[in-house]
C-alpha cells in the first residue's frame, strides 16, 4: 500500500456555463477527470483496481443548469502553491468549467456532497403568472410541508419545511426572476424545477391529459455553503479568496 | 439550394432542453478546431449520432489533415437522434455542422463516411434534413459536391445516386486532392459537370453519374455499369493504397468528448490492413496488403495522445492487433510506462491462440467481462471452408491459458449459414463450449462458485461483395431459424448462455450488400416509411422494409438468398480494392475443397493481385510468426 499520508487536499472552485451548462453531471466529473490528467498536476490516484484519480464533486446539478461556483477536492502528492496549481488546471479545462479559485482544506473535512448542504439559486422564466400569485404558492407549499413529485417511475418526496429555506420573487424584463435558497439532507435536495413546477401545477390550468406544459427554467446555482448546527454559513473556500 | 454559411446555434439552443442526451449538440470540445476560416468549407458527416460516430478514425483523420491545408476547413456532422430530428423538423431548423453551427447545406463540399449497409437510410436522413436534394441529379449548379468514402464503399452501388463522388480506399492523400478539385473548380467558375469530370480523373475516384447500367445475360439482375461514351471515366475505378501508412500522423484522434461515447479512450491505429484471409470478411480483402507502424512509433504517440486528450485509457486499434509482428514489445513497453498514473492499455478481440491470450494477459484490465474469441464455426472442416485457420488445439490450449490467466467467461462468435454448413457444423458448435467449459472446470474446478460459464453469439453469414463468397446465396429465414433452434436444442449445459444476433436484420443487410443501383429505390422508400437508425435494435423496423419492397415489387429473401453463378458479371465490378476476380474464384473453390490458404504476412504471397496491381508492398516492420509461442 503507498503511503498516502502525505497527501494535500486542493479545493477547486469552478463555474459551469454557456453551452455547457448542458452537461450532465457525470459529463461533468468525466471531464474533469481529464482535464486533470491534462493539466500535470501531481494528482493522487487510488489503490482500487481501477486507479482512478483521488477526487471528490460537490453535489449534482440538474442538467441544463449553469453554476457560478461548483467545487471539487483533489488530492495531490506534492503541495504547489494554489495559485500555480489553478493555472495549470485552468489550462487544461473547457472555459465552460474554467476553475477560478483553489485553496487547501483540511483533509479531515467531510465529503463535499453532505459536507455543503445549503445552496441559492437564480431562475429565469418567461412572465406567464403574476410574481405575487407566485409568491402565494410558494408560500402555501412550504406551510402544506411534504411535497410529492415524479422522479422517472419512482415517486419522491421532501419535506419544504426543511428543504426551502427563503425565496424571492422579482421581475427583470419581460421575465421573472426567481431566488431560491435551499437546504439539503441525508433525506434529499430540493431541484428549483421540482418546486417551480409544483407551484405552476397549482396556478396554471391542467393543460389536457398532459398536465401543465414543461416552462422553460433558466437555472443558475449562484452560491454554496455548509450550513453549522448553529445556523451559520461557512464558504467552502477558506481563504480570502470570497 | 445552396444555404447561407452562418451561426444558427441560437435556433437549436431552445430545443436542447427538450432532448435526451443535449451534449451530443453542443461541439466545443477539448481539441476540436474552433477556427473555421475557410474560405473553402468542407463538412464530414457520420451517418449516425454524436457518441457512434465521434470515435470513428477515418473521420478523425481526414478532419485533422484538411484542417491543416492552406485555405481549407473542416467541420464534422452527425446526425440528431430521432427526437431532435423531429424537433428540428418542427421548427424549421436545418442540419447544422458542429463546429460553426452553419447549416450542412451551406459547405462546398459535404462527405459521408459509409460505414455499413444498415447506415444506408441515415445518409437519406441526413440530407434531408440538410435540406441537400437527396438524388445527386436533383442538385443545382451551386449545391454542396456529396461525396462518401470507408469501409462500406464495395458495393456502393444502392447508395450511389445520392453521391456526385465516392473515394474508393485510403483517404489520407486522396481527400484532399479531391477537395482542392472542388475547389479549384469552383474558383475557375467550371460548371458541376465539368468538376465531376474531374473529380473522376483522380485515382479512386468513381463518379456514379458518368456510368450507365446495363443489364443483360452476362449479368445479374442488377446489371453492371459502363462509362458513359464520351466520358474518359475508367472502366474500373481503382482503390487508393497508401503505401507509407507509418509516414502518417499517428495522432489523429484528438477530440475529447463530453459525453460517453461508444469507445471512450484515446486510439492509436498501429497497422492497417489484415491478410489472415478469412474468406467472408470484405475488410481483409478490401485493406490489403498490412502495413504495420514501428513499435517506437506506436508508443511515443500513445504516450503523447494520452498527454493531450487525458484519456486514462489507449487502446492499439487495427484489424488484427496481435499481427502486429512488435505487439509483445509494444504492449509490455507501453504498459510499464504508463500503469503509474492509472492508465489501462487496452486490445481489441483477441487471436484465438495462446499468444492472443498472453497478450490479453499483458494488458490486464478486469477479467470479470471475460475473453472474446471469434472462431467462426463449430467444426473443423467448416473452419477450412472460411479460412480461419485455427485448429481445435490451438483454441483449447488458448482457452486453458486463458482460465489460467483468472478469466472465467469466454464468449465465442459463431456464424451460421456459411456456405456447405450442415448441421453436424452446427451442433459442433456446442461442442466447442462444451469443451472449453470441460477445460475451465478442469482448471478452476467444478461446482456454480468457480463461476465457468461460455456463452456463445451466433450471426447470420452476410455474403459481402468482393470476398470469395460473394457469389453466395444467405440461408433463408425459415432455415435460419430451424438452425437456431437446432443449436439450441443441442446445447448440453445450463452454462453454456446462446444468443441470436437478429436474422432479419441480416437479411436486410444481405439485400443492400447484393442490389445494384435499383437498391436505392429500395432504400429511399423505406426511408419514406419511416426507417432510420437501422442498426438500432429498438428502431429496426422490418415490416416497415417489407412495406418498402412490397411497394416496388421486390422480395427481399429472395434477392438475399439468390446464388450468383461464377460467370456473371457482378454490379460491383467496376469499384474494385485491386484483388483480382481470379484470386478470389480460386479462394471460392479452394473453400469449396476444404483447402486452406496461407496468410502472406507470415508466409510468403498468395497471389491475391492487390501489390501488382496497385504497385504497393507489405509493409511488416519486424518478423510475423503464425503460432507464436
Ligand atoms: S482475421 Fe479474418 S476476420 Fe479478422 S480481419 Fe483478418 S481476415 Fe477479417
Ligand atoms: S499481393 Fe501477395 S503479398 Fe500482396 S497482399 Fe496479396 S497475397 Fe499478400
Amino acid at each position: 500500500m503507498p503511503d498516502t499520508s502525505n497527501q494535500v487536499r486542493l479545493r477547486v472552485r469552478y463555474k459551469k456555463d454557456g453551452r455547457l451548462a448542458y452537461l450532465g453531471h457525470l459529463e461533468v466529473l468525466g471531464t474533469i477527470n481529464r482535464s486533470i490528467r491534462r493539466s500535470c498536476v501531481p494528482f493522487a490516484v487510488g489503490n482500487g483496481f481501477a486507479r482512478r484519480i483521488r477526487l471528490q464533486f460537490s453535489q449534482a446539478l440538474p442538467v441544463g443548469a449553469s453554476s457560478a461556483g461548483e467545487y471539487y477536492d483533489l488530492m495531490l502528492t506534492q503541495r504547489l502553491e494554489p495559485a500555480e496549481a489553478l493555472r495549470m488546471l485552468a489550462g487544461a479545462t473547457p472555459t465552460g468549467l474554467a476553475p477560478n479559485a483553489a485553496a487547501y482544506v483540511s483533509r479531515k473535512l467531510p465529503a463535499l456532497e453532505a459536507w455543503l448542504n445549503r445552496a441559492a439559486w437564480e431562475v429565469r422564466m418567461p412572465r406567464f403568472v403574476a410574481p405575487h400569485d407566485l409568491d402565494a404558492t410558494f408560500s402555501q407549499l412550504r406551510d402544506a410541508g411534504e411535497l410529492r413529485y415524479m422522479r422517472g417511475e419512482r415517486q419522491k418526496r421532501i419535506d419544504l419545511t426543511s428543504a426551502l429555506v427563503g425565496w424571492d420573487v422579482s421581475t427583470e424584463g419581460e421575465d421573472l426572476l426567481l431566488r431560491l435558497d435551499t437546504r439539503s439532507s441525508n433525506n434529499g435536495s430540493l431541484r428549483p424545477q421540482i418546486l417551480i413546477d409544483a407551484a405552476l401545477a397549482k396556478i396554471l390550468p391542467a393543460d389536457g391529459d398532459a398536465g401543465p406544459a414543461r416552462v422553460p427554467l433558466r437555472v443558475c446555482r449562484t452560491g454554496q455553503w455548509h450550513e453549522e448546527e448553529n445556523g451559520n454559513l461557512v464558504k467552502p473556500m477558506p481563504s480570502q479568496e470570497e | 439550394m445552396r444555404l447561407r454559411r452562418e451561426d444558427l446555434y441560437h435556433r437549436l439552443e431552445p430545443l436542447l432542453g427538450q432532448v435526451e442526451k443535449p451534449s451530443r449538440y453542443l461541439d466545443h470540445e477539448w481539441g476540436a478546431i474552433e477556427e473555421q476560416d475557410g474560405p473553402f468549407h468542407v463538412a464530414l458527416m457520420y451517418p449516425d449520432v454524436y457518441e457512434v460516430g465521434l470515435p470513428n478514425m477515418g473521420l478523425s483523420i481526414l478532419y485533422s489533415i484538411l484542417n491543416k491545408v492552406d485555405g481549407m476547413s473542416c467541420e464534422r456532422g452527425y446526425l440528431p437522434w430521432v427526437d431532435m430530428a423531429d424537433l428540428m423538423r418542427a421548427h424549421d431548423v436545418p442540419l447544422l455542422a458542429l463546429e460553426s453551427s452553419s447549416p450542412i447545406a451551406s459547405f462546398d463540399v459535404v462527405g459521408f463516411t459509409l460505414a455499413h449497409e444498415m447506415a444506408c437510410t441515415n445518409i437519406v436522413e441526413a440530407l434531408d434534413l440538410s435540406r441537400i436534394p437527396v438524388r445527386a441529379a436533383d442538385r443545382a449548379e451551386d449545391d454542396a459536391i456529396v461525396i462518401a468514402g470507408g469501409p462500406s464503399v464495395w458495393n456502393c452501388e444502392p447508395v450511389a445516386p445520392m453521391f456526385d463522388a465516392v473515394l474508393l480506399g485510403d483517404g489520407e492523400e486522396a481527400l484532399v486532392q479531391m477537395c482542392a478539385c472542388v475547389s479549384d473548380g469552383r474558383t475557375a467558375g467550371k460548371p458541376r459537370a465539368q468538376i465531376l469530370l474531374d473529380l473522376s480523373r483522380i485515382q479512386g475516384v468513381y463518379v456514379p453519374s458518368l456510368y450507365d447500367v446495363v443489364v443483360d445475360d452476362s449479368s445479374t439482375r442488377w446489371g453492371y455499369a459502363v462509362p458513359r461514351p464520351g466520358t474518359g471515366a475508367p472502366e474500373v475505378v481503382l482503390k487508393r493504397c497508401l503505401q507509407d501508412f507509418a509516414g502518417t500522423d499517428p495522432l489523429p484522434h484528438r477530440i475529447v468528448p463530453y459525453m460517453d461515447v461508444v469507445q471512450d479512450r484515446l486510439a492509436v491505429e498501429i497497422l492497417r490492413g489484415c491478410c489472415r484471409g478469412c474468406r467472408f470478411c470484405q475488410a481483409g480483402m478490401t485493406y490489403r496488403p498490412v502495413r504495420e507502424r514501428p513499435a517506437e512509433q506506436v508508443i511515443e504517440a500513445a504516450k503523447e495522445g494520452l498527454r493531450i486528450t487525458g484519456h486514462d485509457e489507449v487502446s492499439l486499434t487495427s484489424l488484427s492487433t496481435t499481427d502486429h509482428s512488435q505487439c509483445a514489445a509494444i504492449l509490455h513497453q507501453l504498459n510499464a510506462d504508463v500503469r503509474d498514473q492509472g492508465v489501462r492499455v487496452s486490445i481489441p478481440s483477441q487471436r484465438l491462440d495462446s499468444f492472443g491470450v498472453d497478450m490479453a494477459a499483458e494488458v490486464g484490465g478486469s477479467k470479470k467481462g471475460g475473453l472474446t474469441f471469434a472462431p467462426e464455426a463449430g467444426s473443423q472442416r467448416l473452419r477450412d471452408v472460411i479460412n480461419k485457420n485455427v485448429s481445435e488445439k490451438d483454441i483449447d490450449v488458448a482457452a486453458e491459458n486463458a482460465f489460467r490467466n483468472g478469466w472465467r467467461r469466454m464468449k465465442l462468435y459463431f456464424m451460421i449459414g456459411l456456405p456447405t454448413e450442415t448441421d453436424d457444423d452446427i451442433v459442433a458448435i456446442n461442442k466447442v463450449a462444451d469443451h472449453l467449459l470441460e477445460i475451465g472446470r478442469t482448471v478452476v474446478g467444478k461446482g456454480p462458485k468457480s463461476g465457468v460459464s461460455v456463452s456463445i453469439s451466433v450471426a447470420v453469414f452476410v455474403p459481402k461483395s468482393h470476398t470469395p463468397f460473394q457469389w453466395c446465396g444467405q440461408l433463408r429465414l425459415e432455415e435460419v431459424r430451424r438452425r437456431q433452434q437446432l443449436l439450441l436444442h443441442t446445447c448440453p449445459d445450463h452454462a453454456i448462455k446462446i444468443s441470436y444476433h437478429d436474422a432479419e436484420v441480416s437479411l436486410v443487410e444481405a439485400v443492400l450488400s447484393k442490389m445494384g443501383r435499383a437498391g436505392f429505390d429500395l432504400i429511399y422508400t423505406a426511408w419514406r416509411h419511416g426507417c432510420r437508425f437501422d442498426a438500432w435494435t429498438d428502431e429496426f423496423s422490418f415490416e416497415r422494409w417489407q412495406e418498402a419492397a412490397a411497394e416496388l415489387g421486390l422480395d427481399l429473401e429472395d434477392i438475399a438468398s439468390t446464388d450468383i453463378p461464377l460467370d456473371r458479371r457482378l454490379p460491383w465490378e467496376h469499384t474494385s480494392p485491386g484483388v483480382s476476380k481470379g484470386f478470389l474464384k480460386r479462394e471460392w473453390h479452394r473453400a469449396a475443397q476444404g483447402v486452406t490458404t496461407d496468410d502472406c504476412t507470415m508466409t510468403s504471397c498468395v497471389g491475391c493481385g492487390v501489390c501488382p496491381k496497385l504497385g504497393v508492398d507489405l509493409a511488416i516492420v519486424g518478423d510475423r510468426h503464425a503460432g507464436h509461442q
